[in-house]
């Protein structure tokens, strides 16, 4: 391990990073089980009669077709909006802190001038995002089934409820992709967080305007988070599988062109 | 042989600003001062060494490995000392300093302990709340503590009291001793008088000379404001003297180069009430040597 990663400098990001990691996931533990148990085996109907009385509002926030299963009912209230943003803001914290942070404060040189080469620091970084981000959505993951079986023994189909979490996860790591991405090229983290807000905005209000329907449908081919689609990953499409590995890939691409980057430039410490 | 080599470094920020065909060497074994008023591009020089900045053109060398490219390397054996000190805020000054050497792959932490004693450094608190002084303590002490074969300080002396000055100036000699290379750069030209074998000196980012300490002792006037008992032997005090360089009321300012012998013999006809060395600044002593009333 010492050789791939920088261990001390790991170690410290899993001791100054924990906390934010822990309030994300208490805060999304509350909504995953209260969801959980708001859902009804009846309630779809109701739902759908809701909706045909305000089409517009239910569908801008992602919250189509509700379905009458447990998992497409999690699927409109969680995964349209929630599990979009709590771990979206743990990703844009943690991603400028790992690298913007230490250039911005200065603290990059004493990293720096330790016997580590760029190359492996930011790689330690990289890894440090990634695998915290996978341990997050591994988190919402059993914690769905965990509440699921416990209010609603055997309600929710499990597989069907893997294969969205699956395409959750490359959702993720293509946004977390892109905010590392960001860190490792500013010098500052005003403009590193303000640029990764920014683009997550606008990608999400466009989905939005594409959600309602009608003439601005075609919106949704500019925006990437068309490529998450839960109804697709639901059923299990081949489609679904596709969109999620460009979803994947795009991420992997940003974290390697910003590891990348940041060994090439000149660093203002 | 020579430790550091810089050759016609060049790096243009723009609006004059950077540094420009900078180059010299620093030996083995040997304490190179490196001197130049604020922003005259000391620490743009030392981000080239450190390997975080690559240059437009020239090249910089340490022991022959090019700094940019084999700055892990390079590191194995390198005391740094940052001139604008940034350390982890949310660390005590003892996280850090065990997270220091931690990152260095350090197993003896004797020095370390020895270093803290020497500069009295109570690391406990967090850096977050520490004063400049004690930041640079533990600045000096990270640079120091795995004793490695080549320091490169960035006004490594700011912050500090005058007596931990002088402590500093004896570790420094210690290293020296030792056989360590040592670079650091400052404003001030006593720090360095008082440690360096050679300085280099830069200004508006083009290096201006690199002189030999003895050379620059001999050569460097010490000024000197002598207040008189009245004005009329301040006027004939100034006649007498060579190197007046202003005279108000009883007040007469002296510039003396060389052994002092002569101006106090002169001064011993007159009534002096005060007698003050004026500290010199860079730019007076750049006046000097190059350029000004060099030679009276």
């Amino acid at each position: 391990m010492n050789n791939i990663f920088v261990m001390p400098l790991l170690k410290r990001e899993i001791k100054s990073n924990y906390k934010v990691f822990l309030i994300i996931a208490a805060v999304a533990s509350m909504y995953i089980s209260v969801m959980v148990s708001m859902f009804e085996p009846d309630l779809g109907k109701m739902l759908a009669e809701f909706e045909k009385a305000m089409p517009g509002l239910m569908s801008a926030a992602g919250m189509t077709n509700p379905g009458t299963t447990l998992q497409s009912f999690l699927k409109t209230y969680l995964y349209g909006f929630f599990m979009f943003v709590l771990p979206m803001i743990y990703e844009l914290f943690t991603a400028n802190k790992l690298v913007a942070g230490y250039v911005d404060r200065g603290s990059m040189a004493s990293i720096l001038s330790a016997p580590h080469s760029r190359r492996k620091v930011v790689r330690t970084q990289g890894f440090f995002l990634t695998a915290s981000v996978c341990l997050m959505i591994l988190y919402i993951t059993v914690l769905g089934i965990v509440c699921s079986e416990m209010m609603f023994p055997g309600d929710l189909g499990i597989a069907e409820f893997l294969s969205l979490n699956a395409g959750l996860l490359c959702l993720h790591i293509c946004i977390s992709g892109f905010f590392f991405f960001m860190s490792c090229i500013c010098n500052d983290t005003r403009r590193s967080t303000g640029i990764g807000v920014g683009v997550f905005l606008v990608f999400y209000l466009v989905q939005m305007l594409s959600n309602m329907g009608d003439k601005l449908e075609n919106l949704k081919y500019a925006t990437i988070f068309t490529l998450f689609d839960g109804d697709a990953l639901l059923r299990g499409e081949s489609r679904a599988i596709v969109m999620s590995g460009i979803l994947l890939m795009i991420g992997i691409l940003f974290f390697e062109l910003g590891k990348y980057r940041f060994q090439k430039r000149d660093l203002p410490l | 042989m020579n430790t550091i080599e810089m050759k016609h470094l060049t790096k243009d920020y723009g609006n004059q600003r950077g540094i420009f065909d900078v180059t010299f060497s620093v030996k083995k074994g040997e304490v190179m001062g490196f001197l130049g008023p604020n922003g005259a591009g000391k620490t743009t020089t030392i981000r080239h060494l450190l390997g975080f900045s690559t240059p437009n053109h020239g090249t910089c060398t340490i022991n022959g490995m090019d700094c940019f490219h084999k700055a892990k390397d390079i590191h194995r054996s390198l005391g740094y000392l940052p001139g604008e000190i940034a350390f982890m805020d949310d660390m005590t000054g003892k996280q850090f300093l065990k997270f220091a050497a931690d990152l260095k792959g350090m197993k003896n932490k004797g020095r370390m302990q020895e270093l803290m004693d020497m500069f009295s450094l109570d690391p406990g608190g967090r850096i977050k709340k520490m004063s400049k002084g004690m930041k640079q303590k533990i600045g000096i002490v990270c640079a120091f503590m795995d004793s490695p074969d080549l320091y490169i300080l960035d006004e490594p002396t700011s912050g500090l009291d005058p007596l931990m000055q002088n402590q500093f100036v004896e570790l420094i000699l210690e290293e020296k001793k030792r056989g360590a290379t040592v670079l650091m750069s400052s404003h001030m030209f006593e720090e360095v008088e008082r440690t360096c074998d050679r300085t280099a000196i830069i200004r508006e980012g083009r290096l201006v000379a690199v002189e030999d300490m003895g050379t620059l002792g001999k050569s460097k006037q010490k000024v000197f404001m002598v207040t008189l008992g009245s004005k009329a032997e301040a006027e004939a005090f100034s006649r007498e003297m060579n190197g007046v360089r202003q005279t108000g009321e009883n007040r007469v300012t002296v510039g003396v180069r060389g052994e002092l012998s002569e101006f106090i013999r002169c001064l011993g006809k007159y009534r002096v009430l005060n007698l003050a060395e004026q500290k010199q600044t860079l730019e007076d002593l750049f006046l000097h040597f190059y350029g000004g009333d060099s030679h009276e």
